[in-house]
């Protein structure tokens, strides 16, 4: 299995591409629409749709693309109103006051997709405590948020 | 030769008297990502109120804001891109993009990209260049926000576009350039006139590659954000002279370009492009080219 696909498996999800539209350069996996495909040349610098790419410590990293694209097929995914959204947005972890709705594993360990009132992918976490009603508790712990890209704007990263 | 004065005295020369000018920030929503998603309202519960820009299909001035515009939920979702209003209108003059193959040129941060991708409906492709690595990152970051799916970005210059070996139905070419008092304060204390020549100088290598990758029914814009004919009306006349381009009439803001610059005649066509010398918007130069067809 490919690293996105392992990935997409810990929300309970499955996604199958084209191998033949896949393009890996330097642990980075970019999908491509068939109309880029045949232009596609080795030394690009970025390409169609970025999927992710592995990290140093072998762990794979999520684009918000795939993240977008898991919504639909994932399993594991919660639902979070306007406060929590914006805190979870800013970097913080979500409790259990601030969801509205989870669909899927309420097992510890597992990861979930955090979705804003409008069903839109703020990023994703690992659920803690899911269950644990008292507020000073951590539900789902951040993982990777959409603020990120404000915080690669300082590192001169993607 | 430099200085405030002396930019303001050429300017008086081209017909236009100086003045001030404060931009207001600006931004374009991408219809694809912002469907069925009511942003303007989505951004008034925020409090960030919109007036719609009457020349421009998708940009609006922010009027008022209690946040700020590049850090909320939308914008991070790929709604919308803040995009200074003039720099919105170069990919708007294309027509028919929808499954073209398009070159942009002078690709990062990457704000005319999207927009393309945009237009396109991230349909056909859009090969993106740049000489800046670290550009490219801005860029790749981006893109990955608004959900582009049809570019491939090449840290290539473009005076270097035929190694592509490919053709192209439209070609951007926002070519850099020695920017405008508008949007940089220090614009007069920083600019000379050696910095316009070696700039056009660049430019004109830019277009001389670029209209060799262009599909013989295709269409080229050029602009800039420089209110210096160097930059501008001149390198337009060159170009009618020296590569076989002509230049075609467009719908857009701004009065006509200079056909009789600091004494100097310039080919008729010239007046086609057009000048934005900086009121609602940055100054700003744009035109549209095709080649002339063979007979």
């Amino acid at each position: 299995m490919r690293p996105y696909e392992v990935f997409a498996s810990r929300f309970g999800a499955k996604v199958a591409f084209n191998s033949q539209f896949i393009l890996e350069k330097s642990q980075r996996y970019y999908l491509l629409n068939p109309r880029l495909k045949k232009v596609g040349q080795e030394d690009f610098f970025y390409a169609g749709l970025y999927l992710g790419k592995v990290g140093k410590n072998g762990g794979f990293f999520p684009s918000f693309n795939l993240l977008n694209m898991l919504v639909d097929v994932a399993a594991n995914k919660i639902v979070v109103d306007r406060k929590a959204a914006w805190l979870f947005i800013c970097g913080r972890d979500v409790f259990r006051t601030g969801i509205v709705k989870v669909m899927g594993s309420k097992r510890k360990g597992d990861a979930a997709l955090v979705l804003n009132e409008f069903g839109e992918c703020l990023g994703f976490g690992s659920i803690m405590d899911i269950l644990n009603e008292s507020e000073g508790k951590v539900a789902v712990k951040n993982v990777l948020d959409i603020g990120d890209f404000l915080r690669r704007e300082t590192r001169g990263k993607f | 030769m430099s200085g405030k004065q002396f930019f303001i005295d050429r300017y008086a020369e081209l017909g236009w008297k100086f003045k001030e000018t404060e931009l207001r920030q600006s931004i374009r929503i991408n219809k694809t990502n912002a469907k069925s998603k009511n942003l303007p309202e989505r951004l008034h519960s925020l409090g960030v109120a919109l007036e719609k820009i009457p020349f421009l299909p998708e940009g609006y001035w922010i009027a008022k804001s209690k946040v700020s515009a590049g850090a909320t939920a939308e914008y991070l979702l790929g709604m919308y891109s803040i995009q200074e209003a003039a720099a919105q209108i170069p990919a708007t003059l294309f027509t028919a993009l929808h499954g073209k193959m398009v070159l942009d040129g002078c690709a990062a941060p990457g704000g005319k990209t999207v927009q393309l991708a945009d237009l396109m409906e991230n349909s056909g492709a859009i090969i993106a260049l740049d000489a800046s690595k670290q550009r490219l990152v801005v860029m790749a970051n981006h893109l990955e926000r608004c959900h582009v799916s049809n570019t491939i970005i090449y840290n290539l210059d473009a005076r270097q576009a035929t190694k592509l070996n490919r053709t192209f139905n439209r070609i951007l070419l926002d070519v850099p350039c020695s920017g405008n008092f508008a949007s940089d304060s220090q614009w007069f204390y920083r600019r000379t006139l050696a910095d316009l020549e070696q700039n056009s100088k660049v430019q004109r290598e830019i277009l001389s590659e670029a209209v060799k990758c262009l599909a013989s029914e295709g269409e080229m814009v050029y602009s800039t954000c420089s209110l210096e004919p160097e930059e501008d009306e001149l390198n337009m006349d060159w170009a009618v002279k020296n590569l076989g381009l002509q230049i075609q009439h467009i719908d857009c803001i701004g009065v006509n370009g200079l056909t009789e610059v600091f004494g100097r005649k310039l080919d008729s066509q010239v007046a086609n492009c057009r000048r934005i010398w900086p009121e609602k918007t940055q100054g700003f130069f744009v035109c549209k080219l095709r080649k002339v067809p063979v007979q």
